[in-house]
């Protein structure tokens, strides 16, 4: 277990010091400090009745806080999901060809170290990574418009941890590939790839009734059976942040669902790393 | 005598998707006594890599046996025993000296303290630490990989070219490092394209060639075997009889390459010829000019 954290502790050390996360962490610490310099909130009796973002008045209308908040909050919990998404295939794509690079996996092989250790200890690593940045952003944003409104809010916090359970199938994905074909551009093509799938599945019911019935049809329907539903996940995140009523069940069943999809991948690669010869 | 490493009837075949496999190794046998420093020498393509990583468990056998210090490589309880630097090794760029070599000794399940970091730091010749990996010339990244290969005093240490990238005084400390780990008694395995190098630290060679072993002993047996000698007769030589016995004329003196068995033949034809022997020095012989022989012997 030990070197299975150390695993995951070097990747986010490494990440730390990569201009990639640097440009994440610092992004968002501009965006929290101009918001909370720029940004004024006159909150009267539990509504917002004279906003200004830049000395300038963008809200004219006198709103309730909550209402105001959800959307704010609806609002960077897709920028989240899907900009984090998108910056994930890009910027953890190099991860796990690093780790395979000649001249390092087998320095890494000869240590004392299971081989699904060194799987699982990366996959730790970037979604723990994944985890961090998501955290950082909502949680600077729920203190930032706590202390602005007087309302404490953290579904933000909420949403963006279902969103994080997406990310996490798209890297097993990205990581997967990498055992059968080591490269940063196939592993970041796939994370993408895997997203657009993803939104493709959420409305896999709707798109297969506007297709003519026969085997085209019955293709995308098992094509898009394992997929996860990325585009449904993304929503649900959405409104959960919101404070929107979300469906339960189908929460349940869409985090089963990326889990199961992850599992399945990583056992995959594990099966594929212990068989492999480097 | 213990064996740190024994190898039976190895045979690697890499078999790709389509078309034939390509055999690396092909029934190798060789053991290596604990405490001595076993060099490794052979052309490209002799199977010297694939024979060090089915050593460490990097890659599973076709068939045959292997056992490094009493065990399986795949056991992590070896290779915590073993110590690897890797041909051109590839370190983490973003990370420092000391925070890899760090993560190395946590992976080795090691407690180093920061001092005893630095300590073998210090014995590669790397002061400055706090640089990161990235800005590292080429010898300090091997000097770097021959720190974390040391870390925790292991009893078997592979090393794949260590000298390659660092300067001449550089390879000289390495050279003094190898020999202190040997007198501690760690068992080394060289793989080194400088001969003289291996010549220097080795004190036994093997010699492999298309995946089998050529030539297997000590470094003074090997040097001797098919060896080269100086030869001087006293009486009047017909140089034309001594040259059909298959000795020449080299520098005043006669010269015979052979085993012993052909020197003795052509000793006592030259005997028969009424020369009377009164020097027979064996020419001792560089590891060059050894692989040369061995290789073009077998060819």
């Amino acid at each position: 277990m030990r070197q299975l954290l150390r695993i995951a502790f070097d990747l986010l050390l490494e990440a730390a010091r990569r201009k990639w996360f640097l440009a994440l962490f610092g992004g968002i610490t501009l965006v929290l400090v101009v918001l909370g310099f720029s940004l004024q909130l006159d909150v009267v009796d539990g509504a917002i009745a004279g906003s200004k973002l830049f000395g300038s008045i963008f809200l004219k209308d006198i709103v309730s806080t909550h209402r105001v908040l959800g959307a704010l909050y609806m609002g960077t919990a897709y920028v989240s999901f899907y900009g984090g998404a998108c910056f994930l295939a890009v910027a953890c794509s190099d991860f796990a060809p690093e780790l395979l690079a000649p001249g390092r996996i087998e320095h890494l092989l000869s240590l004392p170290v299971a081989r699904w250790q060194l799987l699982f200890g990366t996959f730790l690593g970037v979604v723990t990574l994944a985890a961090l940045g998501t955290l950082y952003g909502a949680a600077g944003l729920t203190v930032l418009l706590g202390v602005k409104t007087g309302v404490w809010d953290g579904q933000l916090l909420v949403g963006s941890a279902v969103g994080w359970v997406g990310f996490c199938a798209l890297y097993a994905v990205m990581l997967t590939s990498n055992f059968f074909a080591r490269s940063a551009a196939l592993s970041g093509a796939l994370g993408i790839t895997t997203l657009i799938l993803g939104i493709i599945a959420s409305f896999r019911e709707s798109i297969s009734v506007a297709m003519n019935p026969g085997l085209g049809r019955t293709l995308f329907s098992w094509v898009m059976l394992p997929i996860p539903r990325l585009g449904t996940l993304a929503i649900l995140s959405a409104d959960l942040a919101a404070s929107e009523p979300v469906d339960g069940d189908m929460l349940a069943r869409l985090l089963a669902g990326c889990f199961i999809f992850s599992a399945a991948l990583l056992s995959v690669a594990a099966w594929r790393f212990e068989n492999k010869d480097f | 005598m213990t064996e740190a490493l024994c190898v039976r009837q190895l045979v690697k075949t890499y078999k790709p998707l389509f078309g034939e496999g390509q055999q690396a190794l092909r029934g190798l046998t060789l053991s290596i006594p604990a405490g001595a420093a076993f060099g490794l020498i052979g052309p490209n393509g002799a199977g010297k890599t694939t024979f060090i990583k089915v050593l460490l468990g990097v890659v599973r056998p076709t068939s045959g046996e292997v056992t490094v210090l009493g065990g399986d490589p795949q056991d992590t309880a070896v290779r915590a025993r073993i110590g690897y630097l890797p041909e051109r090794m590839h370190l983490p760029t973003a990370l420092k000296g000391r925070d890899f070599l760090r993560s190395v000794s946590t992976l080795k399940s090691l407690e180093l303290s920061d001092a005893e970091l630095g300590q073998v730091l210090e014995r590669v010749g790397l002061r400055d630490s706090t640089q990161r990996i990235g800005t590292f010339s080429k010898g300090m990244r091997q000097r770097l990989g021959l720190a974390a290969a040391m870390l925790g005093q292991p009893e078997l240490l592979i090393l794949d070219e260590p000298t390659d990238g660092i300067d001449p005084v550089g390879r000289v400390e390495v050279r003094a490092l190898l020999r202190e780990e040997k007198a501690r008694g760690a068992t080394i395995l060289l793989n080194s394209h400088l001969l003289a190098e291996t010549e220097r630290v080795c004190d036994r060679i093997g010699v492999l060639e298309r995946g089998q072993l050529r030539l297997e002993g000590t470094l003074d047996e090997v040097r001797r075997a098919a060896s080269r000698w100086s030869v001087r007769f006293e009486g009047l030589a017909d140089d034309a009889a001594l040259q059909a016995a298959g000795f020449v004329a080299r520098d005043g003196a006669w010269s015979f390459e052979g085993d012993v068995a052909m020197l003795n033949e052509a000793l006592d034809a030259a005997r028969a010829l009424g020369l009377q022997l009164v020097a027979l020095v064996p020419e001792t012989r560089d590891l060059e000019a050894v692989l040369a022989q061995t290789l073009g012997a077998s060819s």
